[in-house]
């Protein structure tokens, strides 16, 4: 088990955003995590990856418990993670961009005197050639389109070559097809790099075309978990779902 | 010879060679820029590259006098002893001063920072102003002379030279190297750079006591020629001084300030030359760039070569 | 070594002398309110650091006027303040700095290099005595006004529309544009009643205090302690750290001459460090 999440709850002020999560996620896995608006998604990747410092429960990584461990800490461990709004270096190039995320990633962000510039280069670039930007090593991050733009950042978190990808609505913001494209690219990836996965996602067609296993939250805690056509099946998170576009 | 590499040569050859045309009044302009073009652009390592404006900077140029001045005055050694160890005494007393008072402000980020930075400075000002038997309080430390051949200002320009170019490249290869890579990417995005396994706050110290230990040399070379520390150097409004020499020269690029820091120089020394509202010149000036040259000069400079 | 620190403190067992420091403490806060009110509305509201607010109190002093003082923060903010509001910080902060320089040379210009002294106007010279001690007029007109101002204000920010959406702003500026409040008129009048207070204040400070050339880099001072303590953005926050830290500086000027100020500094770095919205602002 590559990750295990016992009990996590979070409280803001009287809102229970985050009510005793439980999740088991298994080497391999390409998981999704749905559920409305509001349903604590973000938060609880959020109190997963140090950002927050959860009230209760306990996180563990490949069997070592990781509880409210800060963000560059789990970064090393190997737990990378994309954002919703995309979380890149925009005054960088993405070569740069990348260069640096190698460079912390082999301990070189204390290198005070050799030149960054010839470090990494070729590695950079094969990392972009791999999430498809290998046109665009010299572009200013802040002037590559939305989707590139997400590509970069997938580029980024890859260079740190994590086991465990946490992906935040990796598709947000996307038009229809991109997002069955995009979702794709990172499934393909995954799965040749061997990395695990776990994504949260509002487009179903998204998630039932690459999600292995599904787990449904709902205020804050665990609806349902299972294969796709189990959780498509489910009534509760049919009655969830009623009404909520797909 | 290629086009990039005239204007380097051109530069180095003016330093080396132009002051010996130079009355010994604009050797002491001369020296002076030096010294501010060092507090400039390591201050612009920490805002243009590591995206930490401070309000606090003056506090080490401050200390690197003081250093400068106490070692010069109070501890007993012979003058030439005492000189040898300034460069080395003003960075360290800098450097120690901004680890502890770095150790705290990196820990906030933005205003709070700002303050914090702020804070220190003015507790800093208040003790030089009332420990009056060690700093001399308002009256400040004067009779600062570099011993020998070295008070002749020709000889102590290019001793200045001599510390100022090697420390101007050590933090050229700093801002290209790794961990100024890392820098940048700090101020780009803060918490992205956390997720690639990067301690920020770590970082960001480093960057406060490197930059404030240069800041220190520059001001233990400074005192030395002008001859004299005050309280004043240590007062808030001192802080405004690298900003405005950063911005001015342009923040984006790494020399932009040393040529910021030349121009504020020999403006504010024709400007008070001629009249004692330097304040209102200064702030006029101040003005005129953030409102009409936000780029500062080099970007006057890029724009017209485009 | 704990005797003498106690004689330091004798002064205490003293009625006449706590009461004058006690009035001297809450009159002078009350007059740090007038200044540090103004520059926590236009941190909270316009997010700018004014570190020109102790010019414009220097110039209240030196005009004796607060009408003026209101148009020409208007005009600074409309003229100046407004161009750079999405400039990087530094940029800001370099635009408030030359403010400083500039207005304090122009009033060096106009009023000159010496101490400009005001007398204390008739009818609120002499001393009152009550409770078998003095206490100076002025100095009780002063905690007056003080407290009437800061009721009055009270009353604006939560009574009139304008108030609401001054506190609204320093919740959140952009929900405010998004509900159609003209935020560029408010920005203006935030900042002009900001100068106004720091001109009243000034202009009721003139006649007990030195009114020189270094009084607004000196003022600004204080005014920043009482910000970070009483928090940014706050009024209340203002009104209980300016009445802490006059009554502080009152007793602290005999009991530590020279550690009064240092203290200042230090409860300012406390502050930051430990709590930086302070007392009263919001945590971010």
């Amino acid at each position: 088990m590559i990750l295990q999440v016992r009990g996590l709850a979070k409280r803001f002020g009287g809102l229970r955003a985050l009510d005793g999560v439980d999740l088991a996620v298994e080497r391999g896995e390409f998981r999704a995590i749905i559920g409305p608006n509001g349903a604590g998604k973000s938060t609880f990747f959020n109190a997963l990856t140090g950002l927050l410092r959860p009230d209760d429960g306990r996180v563990s990584f490949e069997g070592r418990d990781v509880t409210g461990s800060a963000p560059h800490l789990l970064a090393r461990m190997g737990i990378g993670r994309t954002f919703q709004i995309t979380s890149i270096f925009r005054d960088l190039t993405a070569q740069e961009n990348v260069q640096v995320s190698l460079l912390a990633h082999a301990r070189q962000s204390w290198s005070v005197w050799p030149k960054a510039r010839a470090l990494h280069g070729d590695r950079a670039k094969q990392l972009l050639a791999l999430v498809g930007l290998g046109n665009a090593f010299e572009r200013q991050a802040a002037t590559l389109s939305h989707g590139d733009q997400k590509r970069l950042e997938l580029a980024i978190a890859l260079a740190g070559e994590p086991r465990l990808l946490l992906l935040d609505e990796p598709t947000a913001g996307m038009a229809a097809q991109e997002r069955i494209e995009s979702i794709t690219l990172v499934h393909r990836l995954a799965r040749e790099l061997g990395l695990s996965c776990v994504f949260t996602e509002h487009d179903m067609a998204v998630v039932f075309a690459v999600a292995t296993r599904i787990t449904v939250m709902h205020q804050g805690r665990v609806l349902a978990e299972g294969a796709p056509a189990e959780v498509r099946a489910h009534p509760e998170v049919q009655q969830v779902y009623l009404g909520a576009g797909a | 010879m290629s086009g990039t590499a005239r204007w380097p040569l051109a530069g180095a050859i003016a330093l080396l060679a132009l002051p010996l045309a130079l009355s010994d009044f604009w050797l002491f302009i001369a020296i002076e820029v030096l010294a501010f073009a060092l507090y400039a652009v390591s201050f612009n390592v920490l805002l243009g590259y590591g995206g930490m404006l401070s309000f606090g900077h003056a506090a080490f140029f401050g200390v690197g006098g003081y250093a400068a001045a106490l070692l010069m005055k109070k501890t007993g050694l012979s003058a030439g002893a005492a000189f040898a160890l300034v460069p080395l005494a003003a960075m360290v007393a800098s450097a120690a001063l901004a680890a502890v008072t770095g150790f705290f402000s990196v820990r906030r980020s933005g205003i709070y920072f700002a303050m914090l930075t702020f804070a220190f400075q003015m507790l800093l000002y208040t003790v030089a102003l009332k420990a009056t038997g060690l700093t001399g309080g308002d009256d400040g430390m004067t009779g600062l002379r570099p011993p020998g051949v070295l008070a002749k200002p020709l000889a102590y320009y290019y001793f200045a030279l001599a510390l100022v170019a090697p420390a101007l490249y050590v933090l050229y290869r700093l801002v290209n190297s790794p961990f100024g890579y890392t820098l940048r990417a700090l101020r780009a995005n803060a918490r992205r750079v956390q997720y690639i396994g990067v301690d920020v706050r770590a970082h960001q110290l480093a960057a406060f006591i490197i930059t404030g230990a240069f800041a220190g040399l520059a001001g233990g070379l400074f005192a030395l020629s002008n001859g004299n520390v005050f309280p004043g150097w240590l007062n808030w409004t001192a802080s405004a001084t690298p900003i405005v020499m950063a911005v001015l020269g342009g923040v984006h690029t790494f020399l932009g300030p040393a040529l910021g820091a030349a121009v504020y120089v020999v403006l504010e020394v024709l400007i008070s030359g001629k009249t004692e509202y330097w304040p209102l010149a200064m702030g006029i000036i101040i003005l005129i760039l953030v409102l009409l040259m936000p780029e500062g000069l080099t970007g006057l400079v890029k724009r017209r070569a485009a | 070594m704990i005797d003498s620190f106690l004689q330091q403190l004798a002064w205490l067992q003293n009625p006449v002398v706590v009461a004058r420091q006690l009035l001297a403490g809450v009159s002078n806060g009350m007059l740090l309110f007038l200044i540090c009110a103004g520059l926590s509305l236009i941190f909270g509201v316009l997010r700018i650091i004014n570190f020109a607010h102790g010019a414009l109190f220097m110039l209240g002093a030196l005009i004796g006027a607060t009408a003026g003082l209101a148009v020409l923060g208007a005009a600074l903010e409309t003229g100046l303040l407004r161009r750079i509001y999405r400039a990087p910080h530094e940029f800001q902060l370099l635009l408030t700095f030359a403010l400083v320089f500039v207005l304090g040379d122009v009033a060096k210009l106009i009023w000159g290099r010496e101490d400009h002294s005001v007398a204390v106007p008739a009818a609120l010279d002499g001393s009152m005595r009550a409770l078998g001690l003095t206490f100076p007029n002025y100095r009780l007109f002063l905690i007056v006004v003080g407290v009437a101002v800061a009721v009055g204000l009270w009353i604006v920010l939560h009574r009139t529309r304008w108030g609401i959406f001054v506190r609204a702003a320093t919740m959140d500026r952009d929900m405010l544009s998004a509900l159609g409040v003209n935020t560029r008129r408010l920005f203006t009048s935030v900042f002009a009643a900001g100068a106004a207070l720091a001109g009243l204040g000034g202009a009721l400070a003139a006649p007990i205090v030195a009114v020189g050339p270094g009084l607004h880099v000196q003022v600004i001072i204080d005014a920043f302690v009482v910000v970070v303590i009483g928090g940014m953005g706050s009024v209340l926050g203002a009104l209980v750290a300016s009445l802490l830290v006059g009554i502080v500086n009152a007793f602290g000027v005999l009991a530590f001459p020279g550690l009064a100020v240092v203290l200042t500094f230090a409860v300012m770095a406390i502050v930051l460090i430990v709590r930086p919205w302070g007392l009263f602002g919001a945590p971010e």
